[in-house]
Parts: structure tokens; C-alpha cells; sequence
């Protein structure tokens, strides 16, 4: 691991100020993506300024939607009633995330902001245009089967590991930072980037800006995250789907829908969710919008099995949200949010 | 400025203040082994640490004196320091040997950028070996060591080759200030309380919380399986909720309640689950017991956590592999303490 100097941050302002000032130097929260990396030697901060004392704590009412404070932790927004009941794929995203003692020590603010999964990324050895930018990608001509379907580059085919983020963009959450130049808020879906020929970027944050909470804008219906997995539980996802459904009577007023593990970054699908408004669900129509999700994927050598996949996932998370199917398990846990696995066994009877 | 002279092989070494405050002159008598390691040396890789001690008790045995290291935590000698620079080795990793005169007898330098070949150490080796160095001519009178000195120098050499490279290609690159901070990479004082007990370390801010626990305060319950938040053996309670020790760096576990596995008996008395898992029979090699124990016991205080099925506990113990399956029993060992 490279040497760094630690620094307890009081105060936002300090903290910002800290990290600011050298460029070298990054905060750290719950450390479960940063110290792991660390000492892969991915991650070299020479400065570690430490947030986590900071009293972003909160979850609080704000605006007609709900607050939650940058170090709230995963597990306890997971079990917030105000997140469960309200905004149900939040605590869906979280539980089928992890494990419990990560989910203990992972902020709110953390989690948007892990790193890629990609093995390369990870493997000092191999060319990873994201760790050092203008070596190459390993990915582009290796094992690509957890790699990106949409948005991606000839620099960089990586996805965006986050559960979290990816109901986050559904739900077009806000994120209130404080930066170098003052506050500012970014809306979700705008706070990742695309590849591009800059993907050692991950945000559009600027080097010391801080996230000092998630805002969730009033929302009234129903939302829901459904996630595939290599195994039953504490694994990342292959595909994921959050959808927000809003109703007005027997018909879809607004439904908005974000994909996970196909994307630099939550992949939101416009067109899907165009074609949905104003209609009356129904599996016929979900399947019709999946076609349409996914008529524009770029499949790699080994990742084309994510099309029908994400697909069929779409279609169950939309039947699933709208109550023309059964969810798996009770809303708001790991168990609705499960494909198959140890969940599918609540559904048998005990 | 009246510079010293670089010492080389066959002079006289100058005399120096260690960095555990031993003059080099106090160990005439036996042959010293100056070890330059890099500003990636990593205290924090127990099984560096390990291997280091094991050759310091070699070199003891050898009758050697290794003076990288001070005391009793292992600390290599910081290649950018003035130590460095007087044997002009600095910004490298190096590996100085002096004999029982304080003679330099050895010196092997690795260029920033370069790895260190064993051939070059095995060549050097070669020349050095009593048994082999040739016995006549001038060269050979320098090159006359002890079969003591020798073996030092075989130990020696072994402990260079597992010295991290010392201004690689990428720490050129460093920015000033990250060198600043490489070499300023100063121990803190770390305060913890574990198992209700204060303790207080004097640690690189880089060790974990787990490595803390194993190698500093010999609290050995906590196992280290994968290291990277991927097992779940290092589990233990940070206020009461479970936590993983290898991604929790010391430094920040400061002014919480640690609880290990050595802390979840009262005594002699043995913690309901830990009766429950003997009961049941939830173990095999035990690795990963202590970890399951810690997760399960947080879950069992948890009053949010709905674990009322076997369904519910296998996901909320999903965190904790075991290589040996023993999965049914720890199951049943939970539900019996639930149900009690
Ligand atoms: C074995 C394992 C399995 C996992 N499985 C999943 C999974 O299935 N799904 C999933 O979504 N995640 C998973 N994770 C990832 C985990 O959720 C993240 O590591 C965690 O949420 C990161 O939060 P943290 O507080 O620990 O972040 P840290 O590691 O402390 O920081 C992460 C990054 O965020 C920056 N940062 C932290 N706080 C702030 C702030 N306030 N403002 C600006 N920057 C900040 C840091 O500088 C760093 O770059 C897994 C992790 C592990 C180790
Ligand atoms: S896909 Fe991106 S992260 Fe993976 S090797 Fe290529 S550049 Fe690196
Ligand atoms: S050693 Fe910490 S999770 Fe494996
Ligand atoms: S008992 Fe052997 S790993 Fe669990």
C-alpha cells in the first residue's frame, strides 16, 4: 500500500479544503471500496482525509421528499421506514447488495462511488485504460462477460457496479455537494459519465467536492430493483432493473426505468419509458418496450447472453412493479429484489 | 562542503547513529546487514513481517546484527533518508553488508525502475563464499570472509529479494507532494478499545484493523482469509454491529467499541451461540467460526433484522463463507439460540 498521510476531517469545509489543495488526495468513508483498493495499489492517495466523523448522519424530511445525509450507512437507510415505504427500490438496491458487515460500514455517498468490477481494473499487470489512462484495455479483447452493453468506448467496456445508484437514477434522486467553488446539486442521472476517451473519470465531481447528501424528490407510487446474480447472494449483479411506476387510474402515467450491469453508469431508457406512458400495462406491452430497451445494444465477444436476459428481467420488473405479478418476497428486502437463489425459496412454502 | 566519501567494498564503514539510536561501532564483532527498503515497503502484509522475523531469528543465530529493523516492530531503513544518502544508496534499495571489522564487505544496489535479478545476488554470493573465492591474488584478500560473515550474506540476500522495488516507474512519477508524504509517512498514535480494555499503538496509518488485532496485540481470534472483504472471517462488532477488520484501517476504528471473538465469553462461560455451535456440531476446521460467531451474534442482537426462517439467516449470514460447508449446522446452532 502507498504511504499516506491520515486526516480526520471536522468539518466539511475542512475536509473540502484538505483534499483541494493536494492533488493526490481523496476522502474516504466507509473505506470497503477505497482500502480495498488501496491495497491492491490501485489506489494511491498520498493525503486520506477521513469524512466519516462528519455529522451527515441524518435522514430528515426536505422538500416533500426525504433527505439522507452522505454518511447515513447502507444498512441504515436499507431499514429507514421512510426509504422502505416510499422509496422501496432504495432499500431493495441496498439489501440485495453486499453483505451485512459491508452494508454496516458503507455510506450512502460511498456506494455511488465505488469502483468498477472489471477484473483488469483491478490486475496491475494488464492494460486498464481506467487505472492508467492510455495503456489500453484488456477487457476489449479478454474475458468480457461482465462488461458493458450500452455507451461504451474503444477506451474503456467497464459497468458500473452500484445497486444503490442504479435505483437512485430511476428515482432521479439529487446529489447536494460542496465543492472548491461552493454547493451545488447534480441531478442523479447526470452524476457518472459515460467512457468516452476519459475513463479514469468516473464522475463529473471535481477533485474535492464532497457529497454532502441524497435528496429524493416527492414520489407517490410505486418502486421496485430486481437483480441477476451469479450466485443467491452477496455477489454483484450481471443485469439489474429498478423502475419507478406512477399510475393515474388504470393507466401508466409515468414510468421510469434504469438498468444495471450494462453501462458505464445506471442506463436510463428513454424510449422504453416513452412508449409506456399513458398506456394500460400489460405483459404484451412490457415485452415490446424490452424489445425496444435493447435494439441498440453492442453486445462484446462474451457478454451477448445480457440481451435476453436484461430483457426478460425488464419485463418481470415492469409485472412485478405494476402488481401483475407477485413479487418473490416481501417489498422493501432482499428477497423481492432476488432472482431466484435463496429468495426464491420464500416462495416456497416454509 | 567537505562531502564524505561514498564507503565501498573493502572500507572501513563510517561510524553512524541508527534509527533505534545504536551506533554502528557498538556492533563490532559480529557482521551488520544494512537493509534499504522503499517507500512501498508494506508493514500491513503480515506475511512480509513474518518472513522478516523468521530471517532476523536467522540472523541472529548467525550471530548478525540486522539493523533495519527497530525493536520489536519491523521497520526498514527509509531509503530517502540521510542514512541512505551517506552510503549513497539513496532513493534505492539496498543491501549493505559489513563484517565483523565494520568493513563493507557487500554492497548491492537496485536502480530506481529496476528489478532485482537473483542472478546478481547468486553471482555476488558466489564471489563471497569462502569455499569457493579464489585463494590467492589481491582481490581474494579483500573478498577473505568468515563462514559467519558468509552465511549472513546468503540470509542477507534472501531478505533483499523480498524488498518491494524501490522507485519503480510509477514513483518517479510521484508529484512532489506525494513524495512529501511518502517520506513523511509517520506512524500515529492510534487509541483503541477492545473488548472493553484501552489500548494504546503506535501504528502506520496503513494497518487494518485486523492486522492491528493479529500481529500488534496478538489477538489472534480474528482470522484473515481473503483480505479484501470477500470472506467474512475477520468479522467483528464496531458498536455492536458486525464489521469487517481487513477493511477497516486501525486509525479509523478510533473512539468505537471493538468486540472479537476473544471478548464474546464471559470467562469460562461460553456465549449461548458458541455452546450452540459446539452443540451443533457448526464447524469443521474452524477458520471461519470466528467470523460466523461475531456475524451471528451481531444478527442475534439486531432487533431490525427480520431472521425468523432459516431462508432469512442464510441470506443475513450470506457475508461469511465457509470452505467447509458446515452452512446446515451454523444454521441450526442461530435458530436454537433464537428460539431460546
Ligand atoms: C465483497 C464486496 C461485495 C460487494 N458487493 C456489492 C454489491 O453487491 N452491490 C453494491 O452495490 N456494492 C457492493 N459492494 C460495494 C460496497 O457497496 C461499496 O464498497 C460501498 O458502498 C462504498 O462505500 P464506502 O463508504 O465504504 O466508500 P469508501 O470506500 O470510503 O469510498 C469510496 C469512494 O468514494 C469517495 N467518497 C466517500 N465519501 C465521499 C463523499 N462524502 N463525497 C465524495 N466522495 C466520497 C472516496 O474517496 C472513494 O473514492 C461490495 C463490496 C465488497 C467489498
Ligand atoms: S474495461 Fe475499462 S476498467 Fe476494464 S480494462 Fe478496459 S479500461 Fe480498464
Ligand atoms: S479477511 Fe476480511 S472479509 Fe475476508
Ligand atoms: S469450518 Fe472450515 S471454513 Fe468453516
Amino acid at each position: 500500500m502507498h504511504p499516506f498521510q491520515y486526516q480526520r476531517a471536522d468539518t466539511a469545509d475542512q475536509a473540502v479544503a484538505t483534499v483541494t489543495k493536494t492533488a493526490t488526495a481523496t476522502f474516504i468513508a466507509g473505506g470497503t471500496s477505497h482500502v480495498d483498493l488501496m491495497k491492491e495499489g490501485v489506489h494511491r492517495p498520498s493525503v486520506l482525509v477521513d469524512v466519516s466523523g462528519l455529522p451527515l448522519k441524518q435522514i430528515t424530511q426536505h422538500e416533500g421528499g426525504l433527505r439522507i445525509g452522505a454518511n447515513v450507512s447502507n444498512s441504515a437507510a436499507a431499514i429507514s421506514a421512510d426509504v422502505r415505504q416510499r422509496y422501496t427500490a432504495v432499500s431493495e438496491a441496498l439489501l440485495a447488495g453486499a453483505s451485512v458487515q459491508i452494508r454496516n460500514m458503507a455510506s450512502m455517498a460511498g456506494n455511488p462511488l465505488q469502483r468498477t468490477r472489471c477484473p483488469y481494473f483491478r490486475d496491475l499487470t494488464q492494460a486498464c485504460n481506467k487505472r492508467e489512462p492510455g495503456s489500453g484495455c484488456a477487457a476489449l479483447g479478454g474475458y468480457n462477460h461482465v462488461h458493458a452493453l450500452f455507451g461504451a468506448s474503444d477506451a474503456c467496456v467497464a459497468t458500473h457496479p452500484s445497486d444503490l445508484a442504479v435505483a437512485l437514477s430511476a428515482l432521479d434522486a439529487r446529489v447536494q455537494t460542496l465543492g472548491p467553488r461552493g454547493p451545488r446539486a447534480i441531478a442523479f442521472p447526470e452524476l457518472h459519465r459515460l467512457p468516452g476517451d476519459t475513463p479514469h473519470l468516473d464522475t463529473v465531481l471535481e477533485h474535492g467536492e464532497l457529497i454532502t447528501s441524497l435528496d429524493l424528490p416527492p414520489f407517490t407510487g410505486r418502486s421496485h430493483y430486481l437483480k441477476v446474480r451469479e450466485r443467491a447472494s452477496y455477489a454483484y449483479a450481471l443485469v439489474s432493473c429498478a423502475v419507478a411506476l406512477e399510475m393515474d387510474g388504470p393507466k401508466i402515467r409515468r414510468v421510469r426505468v434504469a438498468l444495471g450491469g450494462v453501462a458505464h453508469k445506471p442506463w436510463r431508457l428513454p424510449k422504453a419509458e416513452a412508449m409506456l406512458a399513458g398506456q394500460l400495462p400489460s405483459e404484451k406491452l412490457f415485452r415490446a418496450a424490452a424489445t425496444a430497451a435493447f435494439a441498440d445494444a453492442k453486445p462484446l465477444e462474451h457478454n451477448a447472453y445480457k440481451i435476453p436476459m436484461g430483457r426478460n428481467l425488464l419485463v418481470r420488473a415492469l409485472l412485478e412493479t405494476s402488481g401483475l405479478q407477485a413479487l418473490q418476497g416481501p417489498a422493501g428486502t432482499a428477497f423481492a429484489a432476488s432472482v431466484g437463489g435463496v429468495a426464491g425459496q420464500l416462495a416456497v412454502p416454509r | 562542503m567537505n562531502q564524505a566519501p561514498i564507503p565501498q567494498a573493502g572500507d572501513l564503514a563510517p561510524d553512524c547513529v541508527l534509527p533505534n539510536g545504536t551506533r554502528l561501532l557498538d556492533l563490532r564483532g559480529r557482521p551488520v546487514i544494512l537493509a534499504f527498503a522503499s517507500d512501498t515497503w508494506d508493514p500491513t502484509l503480515a506475511h512480509q513481517s513474518a518472513l522478516f522475523a523468521r530471517l532476523s531469528a536467522d540472523f541472529g543465530s548467525a550471530g548478525a546484527a540486522f539493523v533495519d529493523i527497530a525493536s520489536d516492530e519491523w521497520q526498514a531503513l527509509d531509503c530517502r533518508g540521510a542514512l541512505a544518502e551517506r552510503f549513497g544508496v539513496a532513493g534505492q534499495r539496498a543491501l549493505i553488508l559489513l563484517d565483523e571489522h565494520g568493513v563493507v564487505r557487500w554492497r548491492t544496489v537496485v536502480a530506481p525502475g529496476q528489478e532485482l535479478r537473483s542472478g546478481q545476488v547468486l553471482a555476488a554470493l558466489e564471489a563471497l563464499n569462502p569455499a569457493t573465492a579464489p585463494a590467492a591474488g589481491p582481490e581474494a584478500v579483500a573478498f577473505q570472509l568468515s563462514r559467519r560473515t558468509f552465511v549472513t550474506a546468503t540470509l542477507a540476500a534472501a531478505a533483499l529479494l523480498l524488498l518491494p522495488g524501490c522507485g519503480s516507474s510509477e514513483s518517479d512519477q510521484d508529484s512532489a507532494d506525494e513524495q512529501a508524504a511518502a517520506t513523511a509517512s509517520d506512524t500515529v498514535a492510534v487509541a483503541l478499545t477492545i473488548n472493553g480494555q484501552a489500548h494504546r499503538l503506535t501504528l502506520d496509518p496503513r494497518v487494518a484493523l485486523l492486522d492491528a488485532l493479529r500481529e500488534n496485540l496478538h489477538l489472534t481470534g480474528t482470522k484473515k482469509g481473503c483480505d479484501h472483504g470477500q470472506c467474512g472471517a475477520c468479522t467483528v462488532h464496531l458498536d455492536g454491529q458486525s464489521a469487517l477488520a481487513c477493511l477497516t484501517l486501525a486509525v479509523m476504528a478510533q473512539g468505537k467499541e471493538i468486540t472479537t471473538i476473544e471478548g464474546l465469553a464471559k470467562g469460562e462461560e461460553l456465549h449461548p451461540l458458541q455452546a450452540a455451535f459446539l452443540m451443533h456440531d457448526a464447524f469443521q476446521c474452524g477458520y471461519c467460526t470466528p467470523g460466523q460467531l461475531m456475524a451471528a451474534t451481531a444478527l442475534l442482537q439486531d432487533k431490525t433484522m427480520d431472521t425468523g426462517s432459516g431462508v432469512e439467516i442464510r441470506e443475513a449470514m450470506s457475508g461469511n463463507l465457509c470452505r467447509c460447508a458446515a452452512y446446515p449446522n451454523i444454521i441450526a446452532a442461530i435458530q436454537d439460540v433464537q428460539r431460546a
